[in-house]
């Protein structure tokens, strides 16, 4: 309720910058207090705490199967420790996004639309991780998902910013569409929302079908993979990745990751009911999108952009560990894909507003253009090393916990591993390394750190996405918040892992020690062939698929008023034919019209046509 | 003496006292109330001396407060009214012209009750959006109160002489209104209305009579008519000729050939009239007609619906993405609620039902909010041109949140009432009609897209420094917009009503979707819940 009451303050009466920042970052602090006492008192229980609210109850027939009598939303709040851990996780990045904000939003328009929105976009997570009704989940999850656009919009006076915004707005609801058609899907055939009533009865209630199951998983899993920004749907968080405010899309991309990741592993239960087919191509599915984001990262030329892809690939690892999990005949191990993303969410979050502060002070959003920030940006740039680094070794955990590496999926999984760490220290050789160049009406020894209210908030986010990153690898805290027991791997298996991320760490960092500018070029020039490649792509489906489709429309507005007109003329021929009728003298007409009528019938009598 | 009469013979409503302040008002005239007083001011309007215009103000505020006492007798009726019981409530019985068996037969069940709500609701909207209006003001008030008292009596008619006495009547003021006060393109507006609207009354006119002839012909009563068991035949026959009536004045597609024209070039208080009320009478004369008594011809034809449904909605966000016009822009997204509805109806199955009975409500205003939004943003922006639009957020800011609330409302987003009314829509068309819900899922996507690019286009970006200049909404149109963008919230917020903590109790209001439940169970009682077919 904090963050409820934190958006009607903020949107009814708070109208200052620092009036709604104090009151948004209070909200924040207190649901953040209120979530450590919440997991303080379940911390000895294995119980989850659980309260219903009806929301709606409505009879709509008394007859047919009892199940689809009648319709409730209930309003179910269940706090686990994962739950709490995620919401731990999702404010501890909301705090330091609007602490950061406070100091380097100063110029961003709309203060207090700002922050309402963002205690808006916390009252929305909370909801979604403690909701137990699919429909209830759906509510918030569409909840966070108007105020997510909202925020990535908010520069409003941007041309740029506006253009980029759209597909903020249309993406995320498509895939959005896609779970609400799952659940919907999930209820025509079950009629029930509750996961509890609905898990044991997957395969018992009459009528169950494999396909109708398959059909499920697949909605469910596009809906979630869409705002865990998954390649290839990930452009709502990498195209507005430059032009939202960057505090903005720091905290859509953190929180997001974990709320997909937690709401994919409460549905779980329904795609792993579907069949060993789908979940196999599940995984594969996953492994690819890690695998492109994390090529994609590494070409990119825009660091923002960069550090957006490498959080999705990590997100797609994330992903596939979880649903791998569920793929063996035991999956205690699908907690560990969550407890990756619950160390790379604030490690993300930390290194794009890093990023961002290096980006501002040196004025532009070219990896090229950008250099010696460990020189002039010191503590900026350690944060962003110190992220970056967290970032590549945060699937570590999951993968020594969860994958063979004598498997496909572990290859795939590896690979994703090495680009997201060569990806992150790209990143950071690319802004901290090398020579500053002068430029147009810029003047590099301008370029200084940012103002110290700034820089602790990314660097608290890295200490804890590193305390969250140690923790994923040890088996008690998968205990605590899955409350199963797990056995753990062997320090090999670590080993083994942490040497594919070190062999990416090593290998980028040797290309730029050696020649940045070359590194560079070799990247800046795949990403120019692979943005003709996507311009082309879209040109192609311009012509062939949107124009087309919208100049359909068109056509049928043109046949629609053809077809209005052809009935008028009628209309006004016959309207004319009358009042000629009207004055014609009566009896000759009648002898004339008996005349043609009898012609007619006696040609047409038997015989005479014969 | 003929009142008295009527009086004596209406029957008193059989309205319990089961919430707080029940019985509080009764009375047996309460349906005619609706339809009469607005007639009633009307008149008393027209015959008002006003030299010079004098009382044109006073005129403005008589339409108001005679919405406002409407709107405050329907509140007391809808609080009154028992929720969950499947009969009809406020009923009204007078012998009319007893030689073919018409009679004077008003009553609401729960859906009327609902459309009530959302006729009293849209005429406060109306008025408060023509406060603007500076010419023939008394000619003006007297149609729009006309257009209202015969939009609920198309609602409350319970004789289907009665209905088509006013569903035909619903076209002539509104015709006037938008010939009278209308924008450069009135005539042809005006022309495709009547045409429109006039095919569909047609149609309406034929069903009934089939539906007369093939019940004895002694009775134009619903309890005879709509209550008859008929042969398929006869049922397909006339199922077809209500989807004519209704798809003309939801619209659906393809006849939807008049919904730009007129809701772009009429007036801002007619437009919503027209998107928030009148085009919800299509809807709710298929419910009552084909879904609650052609069971039959329901089962057949309800491919056909669902497939109406679709291709409107596609039909209507491929048309906004295109247009270049913000209030043709508006007029093709307000037809996407009205598709839903047609979704849910389509279904067939008691949710489907219940879900489209709520998206009357919530379609009706999340229509009129866009198109009063689009037609209030096109008038203080002195264009409609999206070319020459541009950065008017910072400049109008409230137009532009309501705009967004608008925007959201009709894709249906959390908090607003268009989400559990369709919710509960595709909850229940995704069982009967699978495609036609996931072609509906495609259309709402393309309406998002539809409005990321009128949203980039008209409030975001730079602003057009050769733009004429603007202004935000002055308080009528902000209090008009707010009203509809108000009502979205609260239902969206309470659909079942807030309750006293701890019990059952409505505070002050038993909830749209009790209310609304109210004779579902009856329409819906051939089709039972979705059974699921044999196990694999």
């Amino acid at each position: 309720m904090a963050p409820l009451a934190g958006f009607v303050l903020a949107l009814s009466s708070v109208r200052t910058r620092r009036s709604s920042a104090n009151l948004a970052m209070f909200a924040s602090v207190v649901m953040l207090l209120t979530t450590v006492l919440v997991g303080w008192g379940l911390a000895k229980k294995s119980t989850p705490f659980q309260a219903s609210y009806q929301y709606i109850n409505l009879p709509v027939a008394f007859s047919g199967p009892a199940n689809f009598q009648g319709f409730g939303i209930d309003i179910v709040l269940r706090a686990d420790h994962l739950n709490v851990a995620a919401l731990i996780v999702i404010e501890l990045c909301a705090i330091a996004a609007i602490g950061w904000h406070q100091v380097m939003g100063r110029s961003e328009p709309g203060a207090a639309r700002f922050y309402a929105l963002v205690s808006g976009l916390l009252f929305a997570f909370a909801g979604v991780l403690v909701s137990w009704d699919l429909a209830e989940l759906f509510t918030f999850w569409g909840m966070g998902g108007a105020v997510t656009y909202l925020l990535l919009a908010h520069r409003w006076g941007s041309d740029e910013a506006a253009r980029r915004a759209r597909v903020a707005l249309a993406l995320p609801f498509i895939t959005d569409l896609s779970l609400l058609c799952g659940i919907a899907w999930l209820y025509a055939r079950y009629g029930t929302n509750s996961l509890d009533a609905l898990v044991p009865i997957l395969h018992t209630n009459p009528g169950w079908t494999i396909r109708s199951l398959v059909v499920a998983a697949v909605l469910l899993t596009i809906g979630v993979g869409g705002r865990l920004a998954l390649w290839p749907l990930q452009s709502w968080i990498t195209r507005t990745a430059t032009t939202a405010p960057p505090a903005a899309s720091a905290m859509a991309q953190a929180t997001w990751s974990v709320v997909g990741i937690v709401v994919l592993l409460r549905l779980m239960p329904v795609v792993f009911a579907s069949n060993a087919q789908t979940l196999k191509v599940l995984v594969y599915g996953f492994a690819i999108s890690a695998v492109v984001a994390g090529l994609l990262a590494v070409i990119a030329g825009e660091p923002r952009r960069a550090v957006a892809l490498l959080g999705s690939s990590i997100s797609a690892v994330g992903g596939a560990v979880v649903i791998h999990g569920y793929q063996s005949s035991t999956y205690t191990f699908a907690i560990a894909g969550v407890a990756c993303m619950l160390a790379a969410a604030p490690a993300r979050a930390a290194m794009f507003l890093a990023v961002s502060t290096i980006s501002s002070a040196m004025r532009t959003d070219e990896l090229s253009e950008m250099g010696d920030a460990w020189g002039r940006m010191r503590t900026s740039s350690v944060t962003l090393a110190g992220s970056g680094l967290v970032l590549a070794l945060s699937a570590l955990g999951a993968l020594a916990f969860a994958v063979t590496t004598r498997s496909y999926l572990g290859v795939a999984l590896g690979e994703a591993v090495l680009l997201v760490a060569v990806g992150a220290v790209r990143v950071f050789m690319g802004t901290s390394t090398g020579a500053l160049r002068r430029r147009r009406a810029f003047e590099p020894d301008r370029v200084r750190e940012a103002s110290s209210g700034a820089l602790g908030w990314p660097y608290l986010l890295v200490v804890a996405g590193a305390g969250l990153l140690v923790a994923s690898l040890i088996r008690g805290w998968l205990d605590f918040i899955d409350i199963h027991k797990h056995s753990s791997p062997a320090v090999s298996t670590f080993l083994l892992w942490l040497a594919v991320a070190l062999v990416g760490i090593a290998a980028a960092g040797f290309a730029f020690a050696r020649n940045k500018d070359g590194a560079l070029r070799a990247s800046a020039l795949a990403g120019s062939w692979l943005e003709a490649r996507a311009a082309d792509s879209a040109a192609v489906a311009e012509r062939f698929a949107v124009g087309p489709a919208t100049d359909l429309t068109r056509r049928i507005d043109v046949w629609l008023a053809a077809g209005e007109g052809a009935i008028g003329r009628f209309a006004d021929a016959a309207g004319r034919l009358a009042t000629a009728g009207s004055r014609a003298p009566a009896v000759p007409v009648i002898i004339v019209l008996t005349v043609v009528l009898a012609l007619v019938v006696a040609l047409l009598a038997p015989g005479v046509l014969r | 003496m003929i009142l008295l009469q009527h009086i004596a013979l209406a029957s008193p409503s059989p309205t319990p006292a089961s919430v707080p302040g029940a019985n509080i008002f009764t009375s047996p005239l309460l349906m005619s109330l609706t339809i009469w007083l607005p007639v009633a001011v009307s008149l008393f309007v027209a015959a008002m001396p006003n030299p010079r215009g004098r009382y044109d103000q006073l005129m403005k505020q008589i339409a108001f407060f005679t919405n406002l006492g409407l709107v405050f007798v329907l509140f007391v009726a809808y609080n009154q009214f028992q929720a969950f019981l499947p009969t009809m409530q406020y009923e009204e019985k007078v012998p009319w012209l007893q030689a073919i068996g018409v009679t004077y037969h008003l009553g609401v069940d729960g859906p009327g009750m609902v459309m009530l709500m959302l006729s009293g609701l849209v005429g406060i909207a109306s008025v408060l959006a023509s406060l603007g209006i500076r010419e023939r003001v008394r000619s003006y008030v007297c149609l729009l109160l006309l257009v209202q008292a015969s939009v609920n009596g198309a609602i409350v008619a319970r004789d289907m002489f009665v209905l088509i006495l006013f569903w035909s009547a619903t076209a002539v003021p509104l015709a006037l209104l938008i010939l009278g006060w209308g924008g450069p393109r009135r005539g042809s507006a005006t022309w495709r209305l009547l045409g429109y609207w006039g095919l569909g009354t047609a149609a309406l006119v034929v069903g009934t009579m089939a539906l007369y002839a093939a019940t004895g012909g002694s009775s134009f009563d619903m309890d005879v008519l709509l209550k008859a068991s008929l042969t398929p035949r006869i049922q397909l026959a006339v199922g077809l000729v209500m989807i004519v009536a209704g798809a003309t004045r939801l619209p659906l597609f393809p006849l939807h050939g008049w919904v730009r024209d007129v809701l772009s070039e009429a007036p801002p208080g007619v437009a919503v009239v027209v998107a928030g009320a009148t085009t919800r009478l299509g809807a709710f004369l298929l419910l009552r007609t084909l879904i609650g008594a052609l069971p039959a011809a329901a089962h057949l034809l309800s491919p056909l619906l669902a497939a109406l449904a679709a291709l409107t909605v596609i039909y209507a966000g491929l048309a906004a993405i295109r247009t270049v016009d913000v209030r043709h822009a508006g007029a093709y997204l307000a037809m996407i609620p009205g598709g839903v509805t047609v979704l849910g109806l389509a279904a067939l199955s008691p949710l489907g039902i219940a879900g489209s009975v709520l998206s009357l409500f919530a379609g009706g205003v999340a229509a009129a909010l866009v198109v009063g939004a689009c037609a209030t943003l096109a008038e203080r922006a002195q264009s409609r041109s999206l070319l020459v639009l541009g950065g008017l957020a910072p400049r109008m800011p409230s137009l532009s949140w309501l705009l967004i609330i608008a925007s959201l409302a009709v894709l249906g987003v959390p908090i607003l009432a268009t989400f559990p009314a369709e919710l509960m829509t595709f909850f229940g068309a995704f069982k009967n009609q699978p495609i036609g819900a996931f072609a509906v899922a495609v259309g709402l996507a393309l309406a998002a897209v539809a409005f990321a690019l009128l949203l980039r286009r008209v409030l975001f970006g730079a602003p057009n420094p050769d733009a004429p200049g603007v202004s935000d909404a002055s308080l009528g149109e902000s209090w008009y917009l707010g009203l509809l963008a108000g009502a979205l919230i609260w239902v969206g917020v309470f659909p079942g009503g807030p309750k006293i903590p701890g019990t059952d109790t409505p505070v002050f209001d038993p909830g749209l979707v009790n209310v609304m439940a109210a004779g579902i169970s009856d329409m819906a009682s051939p089709y039972v819940g979705p059974t699921p077919p044999a196990g694999q």
